[in-house]
């Protein structure tokens, strides 16, 4: 049995509005291991972005306690958070979120900015980033001079810069084309195969789910199904991630 | 300094809207500029220096009034008094009452004037032979220029104050302080006006020291005070003040629209930071989930900003400097030309212009910046923008 990356026990994520107390997230334990590729998946509202939001140190629990590595994230300063993020999570978002104003490239350093490495050995990594996801000819290109699918590679050129062991990513797909996420998701299991990268991916597409080697299905804030693969490549396959998200 | 490309690109995110905030501080800069350089040049001492030695005598009442010409040998004794001589204000009419037809117009005691007022000099023709021609006059170069008149050249002066019209012949030609004066010998209207005689508008006093500076103006007023003419001593530099202040309160009124302008270009920055910081909700919590912290976004906005207020503020001094020698040209051949000889680019009119533009830039990014900072990160990234 691998160890574990991530560990989040009896986690209670509120928001209060006025005298109202939305429970978002309601005791929820979920332990991730180094190295897996978890799907999250769930009906809308359910809690997914919330959960994510927490495990990547964005955000914090209202009760309870989520362990990512060495590092107590539910239990951290702000300003410690921000540092431990730029070091340790990637993040890929359903629109991108590149810098408009910003080149491939520009975009891709901006983590790289907060570290120490000379400005030589940070175009050394924009460009091996930019490498791995196949855009190191687009490298002066603005976000607005890419498809969608090349937004979104920048956006994990950009994740992956730090060489972080953890990716999250909400929904990379959810806003492209059959082809163009089929990319995408091919990408995000060489990061997992090959670089041995840490996986937590939103999704409601069972397509999508299916690459997942894990499935964790949230409803109203409770994990109701976590399925692992048995399959020879590790998969949880298409069946079962439709059947899943069907809610069966 | 590696986040600069960041900065810069930002400030140019939407170009036209920079653009015109750029202008939107350039002008109100270069107004600020000009207002102070006139309220400056009003405080300025145009006889570089040699004004701070020059004490002014008139009537206590008003410049209206005539004091007895006897005392000046009671003024001459007084010591720290290295030497007195008359001013009086001829008023009258060069051919018609349009602006360009004002300039000052005196009768003097031409070889003291020349010893009083020793920063002055002669370009043409010389002071002698001004002095020695009754009907000879003194012009300032400007107005030699204005009205294209050669040495030799003559014209009338039809009087108000004193019912006489006086032909003078241009003698000698004066560089500095208010050179669009005309100054003659005074006896030219003594001779010619019986009751003009004895009578004198300002004795004007050359004193030995500072120290003398100080105390002449208290000696000379005890001197007259219970006489039937009292007297009123003032530096130079409180007289030409009295008559700024003539003007009605100017300072008040130029100090009052700066401040006005200030606030304005306040509000338009605001306004374009406030707006920038809001389409960037997004962008800032994608910044902070990369590990950007709370104060390093709080320093590039600031710096945006400040950015922003500062071009603004240099291309409106490169602006002012261009064009500062044609303001001071206007000025010098306006009816405030007496003062126009002090003005110069005064630094600290250009450092407060600059320091105001400056602390504008940063009030106005301040809210933005700690807004933006401030908001929780998820709910920036939900903003959908
Ligand atoms: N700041 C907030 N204040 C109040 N309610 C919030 C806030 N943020 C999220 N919620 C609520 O929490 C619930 C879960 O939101 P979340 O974004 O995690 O859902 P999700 O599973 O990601 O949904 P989707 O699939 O639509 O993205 C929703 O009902 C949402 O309205
Ligand atoms: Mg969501």
């Amino acid at each position: 049995m691998a160890e574990p990356l991530i560990k989040i026990e009896n986690v209670v994520k509120q928001y209060t509005r006025d005298t109202q107390v939305l429970t978002v997230l309601d005791g929820l334990s979920l332990t991730v291991e180094k190295g897996d590729f978890v799907a999250l998946m769930g009906p809308s509202g359910s809690g997914k972005t919330t959960l994510l939001n927490l495990i990547a140190g964005i955000d914090r629990p209202t009760r309870g306690r989520i362990l990512v590595g060495d590092a107590e994230v539910s239990a951290m300063g702000e300003g410690a958070l921000a540092k431990w993020r730029s070091e340790h999570v990637g993040f890929i978002f359903q629109l991108y979120n590149l810098v408009p104003v910003l080149t491939a490239f520009e975009n891709v350093e901006l983590p790289l900015l907060l570290t120490r490495l000379s400005k030589k050995d940070r175009r050394r990594q924009v460009e091996t980033a930019l490498g791995v996801v196949g855009l190191s000819d687009r490298m002066d290109h603005y976000p607005r001079q890419l498809s969608g699918g090349q937004e979104q590679r920048v956006a994990i050129a950009r994740a992956i810069a730090t060489d972080p062991a953890l990716l999250v990513a909400d929904e990379p797909t959810g806003d492209l084309d059959a082809k163009s996420g089929e990319e995408i998701l091919v990408l995000l299991e060489r990061l997992h195969a090959e670089f041995g990268k840490t996986i937590v991916m939103v999704t409601h597409d069972p397509k999508a789910a299916a690459r997942a080697h894990r499935l964790v299905h949230l409803d109203k804030g409770v994990l109701k199904e976590d399925v692992r693969a048995k399959g020879e490549k590790g998969e949880i396959g298409v069946a079962a991630a439709a059947a899943i998200a069907a809610g069966k | 300094m590696k986040f600069v490309p960041y900065v810069l690109k930002s400030l140019f995110r939407k170009r036209t809207r920079s653009v015109l905030t750029i202008l939107s501080i350039v002008l109100p800069f270069f107004v600020i500029c000009v207002l102070g350089t006139l309220l400056a040049t009003l405080d300025a001492d145009p006889s570089g220096g040699k004004g701070m030695f020059r004490l002014v005598v008139r009537h206590k009442v008003s410049l209206a009034n005539f004091i007895p010409e006897a005392y000046r040998e009671r003024i001459a004794q007084l010591p720290g008094v290295e030497e007195v001589t008359i001013l009086n204000w001829f008023g009258g009419t060069y051919k018609d009452n349009r602006p360009e037809n004002m300039f000052a117009r005196f009768g003097c005691e031409p070889e003291k004037l020349v010893k009083i007022f020793d920063e002055v000099t002669i370009v043409a023709g010389t002071a002698a032979e001004w002095a020695s021609d009754r009907k000879g006059a003194l012009v300032g170069e400007r107005l030699m220029k204005r009205y294209g008149w050669k040495i030799g050249d003559s014209f009338v002066l039809k009087g108000d104050i004193f019912p006489i019209d006086l032909e003078l012949t241009v003698r000698a030609v004066f560089r500095g302080s208010d050179e669009t004066g005309v100054y003659f010998d005074r006896k030219a209207v003594e001779e010619a006006v019986p009751w003009a005689k004895g009578q004198v508008g300002t004795f004007w006093i050359k004193a030995a020291s500072a120290e003398a500076v100080q105390s002449l103006p208290r000696q000379i007023d005890a001197l007259f005070e219970n006489s039937s003419f009292p007297t009123k001593t003032e530096t130079e530099k409180e007289f030409q003040n009295g008559f700024v202040s003539m003007l009605g309160n100017v300072k008040a009124v130029v100090t009052g629209i700066s401040t006005a302008i200030a606030l304005v270009i306040l509000l338009i920055s605001a306004n374009t930071m406030a707006m920038a910081a809001r389409e960037r909700v997004t962008e800032i919590a994608v910044l902070r989930t990369l590990g950007f912290g709370k104060s390093l976004i709080l320093t590039l906005i600031l710096a945006e900003s400040l950015l922003l207020s500062a071009t603004g503020a240099f291309v409106g001094l490169g602006l002012f400097r261009l064009s500062f020698p044609a303001l001071k040209e206007g000025l010098l051949s306006s009816p405030m030309a007496g003062f126009a000889a002090g003005m110069q680019l005064f630094p600290e009119v250009l450092v407060t212009g600059i320091g105001v533009t400056l602390l504008v830039g940063l009030v106005a990014g301040i809210v933005p910046a700690i807004r933006s900072a401030r908001r929780s990160i998820p709910d920036g990234l939900r903003q959908v923008g």
